[in-house]
């Protein structure tokens, strides 16, 4: 089995366990475990455009330099990769990573800092996002013949938010025409519902103190993909599940609306067709509730395991 | 503080050593710790010092060593005097610290944010972790609160002292050692596992177990009790051990 140095990043130990759960479970199963990382600190969002503030990307910097220490305890096979699951921390450490690569004095300006603790980092690490990983590392067509539990019925929007295509240093797949989700959920045997909104602003952190625009950028996400036939969403953003699952719920209760869509993470969709045990998707967090629908299509208990 | 007397010069053949007490050069022998050597050349710690054994963290200092640009920190009752030294006492951080019931609140992350919302500001620089007399990795356990890895970051301050001198290097304002207690307390009261013993145990003191035999103990006279003490109680004799 290839291992992988894994950073989780706070909101997966936090709001997105089902995120984590799934991924590592699903990551054993396809023989390219996630091990993580044992002394992780934060990945240094949000990412700060003032060029000289080399304080902010001590944190980053940081992260590599320990997954780098971490993948010498990992087997042989580990290349120097570092995996993240959530889109924002992949996007700010690939950022700084691609920024320290490109100018040196700004490494040796932050490697200074970090010379007492022992943590330089030599501008030799990969950061990857676990979607990369399935796609360019396991294959789609090895997770196909992995699936024990065809999600038929299934009609998913794939929405991709902006941290995964954003910016060109930080983009793990075609800026306007994606296709990583797609091909994922196809081999996991469920249809794929094309959305034209399938990067347009969740609202992101206006959820905190404006969450009126939130409500307007996520209804018209969802009506999007209903109008065309899904049943479901799949997200690989912590902040985008969060504020489409959690506004949905809102909009629900304001306007009496439709039933709203439940979002699967795409790690989630995988372990249901793999056959991991349902509690490892810790859907009791989700605030729009996947399990009727996945009841209703047959999909809730793992049928056979293989 | 406050400087009581000098001590008369005498002859001594106990090696010397030269250190700047707040700027002022005092000879005091090159043997003491840092808190020894103060009282040596004459100040009167009234705060600032505990237990003088390293436990207690009362006597944070800060110095500097002559042609070193760093600035050190130690526990003074820990620390020889070194020549050349420049050095003082902090008798006191100041620190906001959370006011919480905890059988109110939850080993989560968000319960951190509420009462240290600081913690979020945290910059991954480890200026707390390099600064820490009991070698905790401060920086660590903050991040471990911060992801709300609540026992995880209970255990990695558990040597804590409370020195403060993390609070007074964080760049980020974080008043770590503060944060540190309120993750053991979570820790204690919701995710550590409590000993099947104890509980077994506090179920037999509840249910009087022990009454009878304590009641014939407090009725006892002196004497009596002075023999059940001294020759009829199960202990090891050390001597003969």
């Amino acid at each position: 089995m290839v291992q992988y140095s894994y950073f989780p990043g706070c909101n997966l130990k936090t709001n997105a366990k089902g995120f984590e759960e799934t991924a590592i479970a699903v990551s054993k199963k396809l023989e390219a475990e996630l091990v993580e990382i044992p002394n992780w600190n934060c990945c240094g969002t949000v990412h700060t455009m003032t060029s000289d503030n080399l304080m902010r990307r001590i944190a980053p910097v940081r992260v590599l330099s320990r997954s780098k220490k971490h993948i010498e305890t990992l087997g042989e096979d580990t290349l120097n990769e570092v995996v993240t699951l959530c889109a924002m921390c992949n996007s700010t450490l690939k950022i700084v990573n691609h920024e320290v690569k490109e100018d040196q004095d700004k490494l040796d300006t932050i490697n200074f800092q970090l010379e007492e603790d022992d943590e330089v980092y030599d501008h030799d690490m990969e950061v990857k996002h676990f979607l990369e990983i399935i796609r360019d590392d396991i294959g789609f067509e090895k997770i196909s013949k992995s699936v024990v539990n065809p999600l038929e019925g299934l009609k998913i929007s794939p929405y991709y938010g902006c941290m995964l295509l954003h910016p060109d240093e930080a983009a793990i797949d075609d800026v306007e025409m994606p296709s990583v989700l797609e091909y994922l959920v196809e081999s996991l045997g469920a249809k794929v519902v094309d959305s034209p909104l399938f990067k347009f602003c969740c609202g992101s952190y206006h959820i905190v103190d404006e969450e009126k625009i939130v409500d307007t950028q996520v209804a018209k996400i969802v009506e999007a993909a209903r109008s065309r036939g899904a049943n479901a969403l799949v997200v690989a953003c912590p902040l985008c599940a969060f504020n489409i699952d959690h506004q949905q719920k809102i909009l629900k209760e304001k306007t009496h609306g439709k039933e709203p869509l439940p979002v699967f993470y795409f790690t989630q969709l995988m372990a249901l067709a793999l056959g991991v045990p349902i509690k490892t998707n810790h859907f009791e967090d989700h605030h729009v509730d996947p399990k009727p629908l996945l009841k209703e299509l047959g999909l809730s208990g793992s049928k056979k395991s293989k | 503080m406050s400087k009581i007397k000098t001590k008369p010069k005498e002859e001594n053949k106990t090696p010397m050593v030269k250190i700047y007490i707040m700027g002022a050069v005092h000879e005091v022998p090159a043997s003491l710790t840092i808190m020894k050597a103060m009282e040596y050349a004459g100040f009167k710690i009234t705060r600032g010092a505990g237990c003088r054994a390293g436990f207690c963290g009362a006597c944070a200092t800060v110095y500097r060593k002559a042609g070193d640009y760093r600035i050190y920190a130690a526990l003074a009752c820990q620390t020889q005097v070194e020549d050349g030294m420049v050095l003082t006492q902090l008798p006191f951080v100041p620190a906001p610290k959370g006011k919480y019931d905890i059988n109110k609140i939850s080993p989560t992350a968000n319960t951190i944010l509420k009462f240290y919302p600081e913690v979020a500001r945290c910059l991954s620089c480890n200026a707390c972790s390099k600064v820490c007399p009991q070698e905790i990795h401060v920086m660590d356990y903050v991040q471990y609160a911060l992801q709300g890895q609540i026992s995880k970051a209970a255990d990695e301050s558990f040597d804590c002292v409370q020195c403060g001198l993390c609070t007074i290097r964080c760049p980020a304002e974080i008043p770590q050692y503060h944060v540190a207690t309120l993750v053991r307390r979570l820790h204690g009261r919701y995710t550590m596992i409590s000993p099947e013993t104890l509980e077994a145990r506090v179920e037999e003191i509840e249910a009087g177990f022990y009454e009878e035999g304590l009641k014939e103990l407090m009725n006892l006279s002196e004497d009596k009790l002075r023999h059940k003490y001294y020759h009829e109680r199960d202990f090891i004799d050390q001597k003969k051990a």
